[in-house]
This record gives structure tokens, sequence and C-alpha cells, in this order.
């Protein structure tokens, strides 16, 4: 008797660390929440040592390489020359899809049935997955931060990108895409605190094949903790305003 | 995407080309009040009135704050010339929408003489900025502030329990309704630090932390860093308008408070789209019901003064 109450227990409590995580009116897992990611994915995607700029880490591309084409690599070998200026971060550029996921900033996710708002701290952007049923519009679209239509696929969130302008950069070493870029994402949780963020980048114009990100994002536990506005673009000429006699 | 950023550009320089385009089928020249009652449409789970959707201000743009169909400067009020790509009718000042300064009565910022001064000196450099602060932040991309970007294209606005998150032509911005404590008062904002509650139809929000950089209009009206706005969200029972107020105190630039109103209505797929008020299209979709949306917004990647908006239309 005792054996079996203690085996439904830990039953109960398998099933319950399985669905440890909140879930919205319509049932499905609720990503509401300020996020974070340590990958270290923004200093480069593929595994790297340390320099002066940033820390080493061990890479998040399954496989350990992007899957360049020759004249891709050559690309991405004259974006890292060029980086200090050229990067789209330092311009204060939005970082655009998947970058604004995994960059060293949180972000937050406002959850509805009909969609997820990710609003950016650097920058301060609004990137919306749809997950009404609805299309992608027709038309190439030059977008930063692509157009998301996501679906359910049990307890994970697929959600298929597309209409990039292909000027966002991937990380601060020069990787990138193409307009062409075709991302599907899949979110999902490890446990409340915890998304596994999966991103499949497949782009003919600039990869062999199709390749494989993978990171983890930690909810930002502070208490009040909010997403404080980054209008980066605003730095250099913040100074001449309102009125330089009031200061 | 760049030709947004090339529209909004063509608008901070010229926005007189506009303002004749977009008073088509929408724009009103009166203060249509919100109609009183108790909230007949639907709710959230935590009981706000879903006022969530698409909407815009029915007025007119930023050009003029304090005449915001009328003419601003001296240029602005020539009359039309033949072949003059920016040539307008003005109406009679009567005819026209009154003061969005709907307190004091006299419809003007109650302005300290030196700030009276200062707001002078920028709109006579307004399309000759011949130094930086001269040169309009909006037309930078920087947002457009608490009250501003309700005077500017339309905006999103989208409900949750315990926040209220707008989505701005330029700029984004959540009010929070949990209660939480204000961001430390050294942390000055473009949009500033809004906490929200409700009392019934009405959105009452206290913003504080604002870093006042967006000017008022290009007319050139402004606070200080010192500022604080009570503003009240006043909807009708259905959710068809809504009235913004925006009481400023700042005893920095001011010599009493004053208030801001701009009426706003929302916008659906039966709203005539004139890419300015109403910036939506129809989703693509198999079903019937009729689903509207909007493209990103971004605007940053021509950042800087008027000429290199220009030149972002590479």
């Amino acid at each position: 008797m005792v054996r079996a109450l203690l085996v439904t227990a830990a039953l109960a409590f398998v099933l319950r660390g399985q669905t440890n995580f909140s879930r919205g009116a319509d049932g499905h897992p609720d990503f509401s929440g300020i996020w974070q990611s340590l990958s270290g994915a923004d200093y480069g995607l593929e595994p790297h040592l340390a320099t002066k700029d940033w820390p080493p880490g061990a890479g998040v591309v399954e496989g350990d390489a992007i899957p360049y084409q020759p004249a891709a690599l050559q690309q991405r070998a004259r974006n890292f020359a060029a980086r200090a200026a050229a990067d789209p971060r330092t311009k204060c550029f939005t970082l655009g899809t998947p970058r604004g996921i995994y960059n060293d900033e949180p972000f937050q996710i406002f959850q509805r049935s009909r969609d997820l708002t990710l609003l950016f701290e650097f920058g301060h952007p609004v990137r919306t997955i749809n997950t009404n049923n609805t299309e992608h519009p027709d038309g190439h679209i030059d977008f930063w931060l692509g157009d998301s239509r996501g679906h359910w696929e049990g307890e994970t969130l697929v959600v298929d990108v597309i209409d990039f302008n292909g000027e966002a950069w991937l990380d601060r070493v020069g990787d990138f895409n193409s307009d062409a870029l075709h991302l599907v994402e899949r979110w999902s949780f490890i446990d409340r605190n915890t998304i596994r963020y999966r991103a499949t980048f497949d782009d003919p114009k600039v990869y062999t094949r199709p390749w494989t990100i993978e990171v983890l994002l930690y909810r930002r536990l502070e208490p009040n903790v909010q997403i404080i506005e980054n209008y980066c673009s605003t730095l250099e000429y913040d100074q001449y305003y309102p009125v330089p006699s009031t200061k | 995407m760049k030709n947004r950023l090339i529209f909004l550009g063509v608008l901070a320089i010229a926005p007189i080309v506009s303002s004749g385009q977009a008073l088509r089928g929408w724009r009103e020249t009166s203060f249509v009040p919100a109609p009183k009652g108790e909230w007949t449409g639907a709710r959230l789970s935590d009981g706000q009135p879903d006022v969530s959707g698409h909407w815009s201000n029915t007025i007119g743009n930023h050009n003029n704050l304090t005449d915001p169909q009328g003419p601003l400067g001296a240029d602005d009020e020539a009359p039309p010339q033949e072949g003059r790509q920016n040539a307008r009718r003005i109406k009679p000042r009567n005819e026209r929408a009154p003061s969005r300064v709907s307190a004091p009565a006299d419809g003007q910022i109650p302005f300290q003489p030196w700030a009276r001064a200062k707001q002078q000196e920028f709109l006579k450099y307004l399309n000759n900025p011949i130094k930086e602060e001269y040169v309009e932040p909006f037309a930078r991309c920087a947002p457009g502030g608490p009250t501003k970007s309700f005077m500017w294209h339309g905006y999103e606005i989208r409900q949750y329990p315990g926040s209220v998150v707008f989505l701005f032509d330029s700029g984004n911005r959540v009010i929070y309704l949990d209660g939480r404590p204000h961001l430390p008062t050294s942390l000055k904002l473009w949009n500033g630090d809004s906490r929200g509650h409700w009392e019934g139809n009405m959105l009452i929000v206290d913003t504080t932390n604002n870093n006042s950089k967006a000017r008022l209009g290009r007319s050139g009206e402004f606070v200080s860093e010192n500022a604080t706005i009570a503003e009240r969200f006043i909807f009708d029972p259905s959710g068809d308008r809504f009235t913004y107020d925006a009481t400023y105190t700042d005893p920095t630039v001011l010599t009493r408070q004053f208030t801001i109103t701009i009426p706003n209505r929302r916008v659906t797929d039966k709203t005539p789209v004139d890419d300015w008020n109403n910036l939506t299209f129809p989703a693509k979709h198999a079903g019937t019901a009729p689903i509207i949306e909007a493209y990103e917004r971004v605007c940053v990647e021509g950042n800087g003064n008027h000429g290199q908006v220009v030149t972002a239309s590479k």
C-alpha cells in the first residue's frame, strides 16, 4: 500500500514536472515574461576563443561550423575585418531575427492567443509572431525582423520567418544571411523559467545546406524587473535636447 | 523598412505634402468628445475594458501643436501657387480644429518668458537648422515622446493582464498596471516610465522619468526633464473613440500646468486606407473574419539629421 502510494506520488511528481510551466487561457504554453540569453552567441555563433573584445564561447551551432558557400565565406571575412564600423549593432540598427533573441540584452514577451509580441531592449523595437492562422503577406518585403507566422506543434511553438532585408548580421564577428533567408524557430519550455530556442537557417544564396543553432533563454526574476528602453540610435545626438541651456 | 523611412523623412521635411493627402475621409475639424456611459464591449480576464486594436488621432499631425490644421511659419502661410507641390488650401481659423492645448483657455502653453523665446527660436530655425539643437528629433527617428506619439501615424494598442502596450510608428511604450514602483528618478527616458490603472472606461496613467527630448510639435513647444505627465485615456462605452488628455507639470519651463487633448478613433477593416492614419492592411488567411495588421515599425537605419534622412532613399 505504502509502495503504491509512493509510486503514485512519484508519477504525479513526474507528470507535474512535465507541465511545470504557465499556460494561457487557450491551453498553450505561455512564454510571457522577460528573457535573456547567457549563451554568448552574439560574440560569435561558432566556437571562439577569448579576445580583448569578447569572452570565449563553445558556440551554439550544431556541428560547430556554419556551412557557408565559398563566396559567402569571403564576405564574412570582409565583415570581420570591417566589424567595428560595419556591424549593424555598432550603428544601433535593429538587430533583426534571430540576433535580437540571443544578444546580451533582455527582451520581453507579451502573449495573447492571436500573437506573441517581442519587445527588445536594444533599440526597443517590436517583433510580432502571429499565431492566428494568418499567412505571410504577398511579395518579398524587406523587413529587419522578418515576417513571423507561428503555429503550435504540441507544446512547441514553431515559427516560420521570411521577408528579411538581408542587412542584419547574426553576431559581432560578421556572420550573416541574405534576404532569401528562411528561418524556422522552435520555442519550448525546459522548465517554467527556461526556454529552449532552436532556429534552423535555410538560405540558398549564402549556405550550402540548412543549419541549426540552439540557445537557452533564462527568465529574469529580479523583483519588478522591466525592459528599460534603449533607443541606442538616439545616443549620438541626445545631448542637444531638449534645450542645452536648461542643463 | 526603407520605404516607410523615406515616407517619414519626407513628412518631417515637408509636412505640407502629407496634410493635403491625409485630410480625405478621416480628419475631423472639431474634437468629438467620447460619449459617456458604462463599458459595453469585451473585457480582458482581469476585467480591463478591451481596447486593443488599431487607432489613430482624428485631427492632424505633429506639425503645429496649437493650430493642428493651420500653417506653420511664414512660408506655409503664403498663398498656394499653381504647380507648387506643397501648395494647399488652408481654411479660415474658425473652420480648423482648435488648439490641442485645452487648458489654459487661451490654447497656448504657459511658458516662462525664456522658454517662450526658446520655442520661437526653434520655430524660426526649423527649416534651416544651423545648430544641432534645431533639428527636430523626430526627423532623426527619435521616439515621439508620451504625447506627441499620438499626433503621428496610426498606432496599435495591445493589452494584457497587468499592462497596456502602445506600438507607435516611432517608438513603443509599456504602461504597467501592477502597482510596481517607478524606475529610479535619475533614469530619464524618451517615452518616460508609466504606471496606470483603470477607473471605469478611463485609463489613468502617471508618467515620470521623462527626458523630454522630444518636442511637443514641430512648432517647437517643449518641457524639461523635470516634467511629470498625468494622462487620461477616456474611452467611449463602445470603444470606437477615446479622448487623450495629458496634464503637464514642470516648474522649470512653465508658469502653471497645461493640458493637451487629442481625439482618437478606432481603425477597423472598414476605415479608409490613407497610409497615414490607417497603416493597416488585410491579413492573408483562409477564414472569413476580417483581420487587419500593420508592417513592422523600424526607423533607425538612416539615423542622422535631415540630410541623412533623405540619403536613406539609396
